[in-house]
């Protein structure tokens, strides 16, 4: 086991289960990661094993620290600068890996099998969806045998077996055990932890890596996957009926700043609204429940009034902002007025932002509006005339197509083809060539209505762009210019659009199943990840308990711990003492348990002979038989099988025990 | 546990500090085989691992708990059940087992004696990971279900006499390494630890040594015949041994030698030796060699004498009386 640099080698067992606990804990990271960098994870885990199995001496110091260097250097590299979440965990991955150059003690093993745990729940900043339940199971699962079986290395040694397969099934039944006993205490501390109605701490942004989501700026012809993504973006639940087709405009970030290419908010979107929006008979109650996507934003249909959601703000352009970046599935209710035209005079500043294009740009669309303009003087028949146009001369379809310096001319006399992106910013390079304000709103559309779950799920597909368009002595009123060239992707939602090319693989009753998966994914959602400081306080209060503190809420959690624990600990420490191997024995076991209560003991060293023969001048009158009853004991136990005498010798047992004075073996057996 | 000792033999606090604690445990339950190990015997406390996974959990719960991330308090939960768990089955691989009795051979001062602890396991289920611990020896074994295993544990011995070993430990960090339970007990009885027999010592007193003729002539001679040898001019006549002269066609004479000459005594006063210890241990290097020669012996001890008797029973009390000579 020793070579010569004086290095034990642990038993391969242990081994190969906590490098597969890695592993397993590992791969969604692994998955998330560049290629190349989990390449090298995988790779340097099973040089591990490999050099386990060939009993290769270590790696000298020097060069393992020079291998660990680089791999720092490489992660910095692949992670190009980005401290996010990402790149910490892959750093945290790529350094157990590491670490497994220099597994050879417990000490070593135990450390990277415990940051198994760690490393699961990292995973869950990022997703934390209904199928990772498996994966959580899984990885606590492997983590715990390797944790058993790392305890288990000095009696491996000394049997000098690395990995019997009894040792593998007894260690895999034990860990079941202790995580099927671990359970109920993890699910009480679960629902009564107090929770925190606020985070502790902000996250920095820079600390987000985003994921797949809207984003705070929109360049028409860069490639958007977003429109491919069929991934939640949040859940709406509606009480009785979902708003109908036209009022689904879920709000995002708005876009007012334009530099010919690329549409950006202002420095001022974060600021509170000078505008409150009443709430009137029409107003709209809803649910949210919203997917993390690691920005500020909270979606909500036009206009938000107000939201459950703490410290929650409504901004100039009438978004709704959470105070921190949305990192966890959040649930919050918005009251909505649909019917509400955001009326607050322009300042001079948000005209001039309005209304500004980059000087000697798009110069055939300038012309073109200025063109329009001249016929249709009045800004609604303006705007009619240009829905009008793209309604016959336009089409939609999801094929980008990069856009040059003047993107609005190629888009409008070349392409005459493309999304809602290239509709909403032509709209309004149009609208503001002629000066009237026009800014871009970003968000939504739409959503799927799920009858049985009585909630609305919009997906990231469902991303849109429309604009608002201000007209003097109304106010921003929303023009969505791709609803002039697709009706169908407004009414029906995208899918409606995207089906056509992805038919292929796009079947109904996959599409059934899907839906039919999202409600128990939005049970999920709503139950477990949603669990959060009010639901606990609801809960509790279904159970008839008074309003608690989070001190009350701890001391309850407590309580029922203890609860839970006391049927651990009993059914843990309950005796086990021999079991009797056949019927006879248990007859016999049972009247010595009989004479136990009556305080004779048998001692370990006694016969049943010797016992009878000692005990039966004490019981008197009483113990008549018992010394028959030893004997026959002895017969039947120990003699050659006979089941007539077995069948006597368990009556009269039974008997004698019962009575407990006559003994009915004045002549029992023959 | 030698440096111990001298630690504890210097600094006095430190030896209130134990003999208080040694009081504590034995105040609390029985600390002397045979004992069946019940709660009040058995101490947990988490490992260093335990300590670390709970910075760990720690850790987990804080980001988990500001991220209102419910996974990853779940994960955390499951962690913190496991320590639970784990912390009982470390406290039930203790429970009930009976240390049944201490046994030791005596050894010589500076061998390491064996103490050999008898465990009983009168459950049924396996009792896995236990180590007995006694300074810095320790020894893992398992003990299987429904069985009596003898571990034997090594402790070096220093000086003659009867060795107290110090408090014992039978521990177990059972299933995953997290906490650790423990149990203290003492050996029952004493253990004997004999001198330290002399490496070189001096040759045995009395006329044993056939070589060493002036040691013979100084001793008086027997009556016992002893053997033939040469006829000197000194021999009287009587001492000629006529008959086997004639046969040998030379004179010979018998020798006598007293019957004290193979009954050896060992007298303490007059042992050499600097000191009472160097006496001692040359004592117990003549009682060892005359009981390998199969030789009678007498052992005098201040105002007590043990023998004359041979054999492996009289060199065994030779032994002790010398290993408890004050």
């Amino acid at each position: 086991m020793t070579d010569r640099t004086g290095i034990t080698h642990p038993p391969l067992s242990p081994l190969v289960w906590t490098i597969a606990a890695f592993l397993i804990a590992a791969a969604p990271h692994l998955a998330a990661m560049p290629a190349a960098l989990a390449g090298i994870v995988i790779l340097l885990s099973m040089w591990r094993i490999t050099s386990g199995w060939f009993q290769w001496s270590p790696i000298p110091g020097w060069l393992r620290i020079l291998i660990t260097l680089a791999l720092i250097v490489l992660v910095v590299m692949a992670y190009g600068g980005l401290w996010g979440r990402r790149f910490a965990t892959g750093l945290l991955c790529v350094m157990l890996a590491a670490k497994s150059m220099e597994m050879y003690q417990a000490r070593d093993l135990r450390m990277v099998a415990s940051v198994c745990f760690f490393l699961i729940a990292t995973q869950f900043l990022f997703n934390e969806s209904l199928p990772y339940l498996v994966y959580l199971a899984g990885g606590c699962w492997a983590a715990t045998i390797a944790l058993i079986q790392i305890q288990q290395i000095p009696a491996m040694q000394r049997a000098h077996s690395g990995a019997g397969m009894q040792i593998q099934r007894r260690s895999l039944n034990q860990a079941a055990t202790l995580l099927a006993l671990a359970l109920p205490v993890a699910l009480a501390l679960f629902v009564l932890f107090p929770r925190l109605a606020q985070p502790l701490w902000g996250l920095p942004d820079e600390m987000l890596d985003g994921r797949t989501g809207l984003s705070d700026s929109m360049s028409p012809g860069a490639i958007s996957e977003l429109f491919l993504d069929d991934s939640p973006a949040f859940r709406a639940e509606f009480d009785d009926q979902p708003p109908p087709y036209h009022q689904r405009y879920w709000r995002g970030p708005v876009l007012w700043r334009f530099d010919g290419s690329t549409w950006r908010t202002t420095q001022f979107a974060n600021a509170r609204g000078r505008q409150s929006v009443p709430i009137t008979e029409s107003s709209l109650h809803y649910r949210i429940q919203l997917e993390p996507h690691e920005r500020r934003w909270l979606l909500g249909l036009d206009y938000p009034a107000r939201s459950s959601m703490p410290e929650s703000t409504i901004t100039v352009d009438h978004q709704l902002l959470s105070r921190h970046p949305v990192t966890t599935l959040s649930q919050y209710e918005v009251i909505s007025t649909p019917d509400f035209v955001p009326d607050a005079e322009l300042t001079q500043s948000e005209r001039l932002l309005a209304t500004y294009l980059p000087p000697e740009s798009n110069p055939r669309t300038r012309a073109l509006a200025g063109e329009m303009r001249a016929r249709h003087p009045e800004d609604r028949d303006l705007i009619e005339a240009i829905l009008q146009m793209f309604h016959d001369e336009f089409s939609y379809s999801l094929s980008t197509a990069p856009l040059g310096r003047h993107g609005a001319d190629e888009f409008l006399f070349d392409l005459k083809d493309g999304y809602c992106e290239y509709y909403a910013s032509a709209f309004a390079v149009l609208m503001r060539a002629v000066g009237i304000p026009t800014r871009v709103v970003t968000g939504y559309q739409g959503g799927f209505w799920s009858e049985a779950g009585g909630y609305l799920l919009v997906r990231q597909s469902d991303a849109h762009a429309w604009n608002e368009v201000w007209l003097e002595g109304t106010g921003w009123v929303r023009v969505d210019p791709t609803a002039a060239v697709s009706p169908l992707r407004i009414s029906q939602g995208s899918r409606s659009v995207i089906e056509r090319e992805r038919a292929l693989f796009e079947f109904d009753w996959m599409f059934e199943l899907r839906n039919r998966y999202d409600r128990v994914q939005h049970l999920w959602n709503q139950w477990v990840l949603g669990f959060d400081a009010e639901r606990q306080r609801w809960m509790l209060e279904r159970l008839g308990l008074p309003r608690l503190g989070a001190t009350g809420i701890g001391l309850l959690m407590i309580a029922t711990v203890i609860l839970i624990a006391i049927p651990i600990a009993l059914w843990l420490l309950r005796e086990q003492h021999r079991t009797a191997r056949s019927e006879a024995e248990k007859a016999w076991l049972r009247l010595l348990r009989h004479l136990r209560r009556r305080r004779f003991r048998k001692r370990a060293a006694e016969t049943p002979l010797e016992f009878a023969l000692r005990i039966e001048p004490e019981l008197g009158s009483t113990g008549a038989g018992l010394v028959q009853l030893a004997l026959n004991y002895n017969r039947v136990h120990y003699g050659p099988e006979d089941p007539e005498l077995t069948r006597k010798f368990i009556a009269n047992a039974t008997a004698w025990r019962s009575t407990g004075t006559r003994a009915k073996s004045g002549n029992p057996m023959t | 546990m030698a440096r111990s000792a001298v630690a504890l033999r210097r600094n006095p606090l430190a030896r209130v500090a134990r003999q208080y604690l040694d009081q504590w445990i034995q105040r609390r339950a029985r600390g002397v085989p045979p004992i069946e190990v019940q709660y009040r015997q058995i101490f947990i406390l988490p490992t260093r691992f335990g300590w670390m996974l709970g910075l760990l959990m720690f850790g987990m719960l804080m980001g988990s708990l500001n991220f209102n991330n419910n996974l990853g308090l779940l994960t955390t939960f499951v962690v913190a059940g496991l320590g639970l768990v784990s912390m009982l089955l470390a406290y039930n691989n203790l429970r009930g087992i009976r240390i049944h009795r201490t046994s030791a051979e005596p050894v010589f001062a500076g061998q390491p004696l064996t103490l050999n602890i008898t465990f009983i396991n009168d459950q049924n289920r396996v009792r896995p990971a236990l180590e007995m611990l006694a300074g810095k020896f320790r020894v893992e074994f398992d003990l299987p279900g429904s069985s009596l295993e003898e571990v034997g544990i090594r402790i070096p011995t220093h000086h003659r006499g009867w060795l107290k070993p110090d408090r014992l430990r039978l521990q177990t960090c059972h299933p995953i390494g997290l906490f650790e339970g423990w149990t203290w007990f003492w050996p029952e009885r004493p253990v004997l630890v004999w001198p330290r027999p002399a490496s070189h010592p001096p040759p045995l007193p009395s006329g044993h040594d056939l070589e060493s003729g002036r040691q013979q002539r100084n001793e008086p001679e027997g009556e016992e015949f002893f053997s033939l040898r040469d006829w000197r001019s000194s021999d009287p006549v009587h001492r000629v041994a006529w008959k086997a002269s004639q046969r040998h066609q030379t004179l010979l004479s018998r020798e006598f030698r007293a019957e004290q000459s193979d009954h050896l005594t060992f007298d303490l006063a007059l042992t050499p030796g600097r000191d009472l210890e160097e006496r001692i241990s040359n004592l117990t290097a003549w009682v060892l060699q005359a009981e390998r020669e199969h030789l009678h012996w007498t052992l005098k001890l201040n105002d007590a004498s043990h023998g004359p008797a041979s054999g492996k029973r009289h060199c065994h009390h030779c032994l002790r009386m010398l290993a408890e000579l004050q």
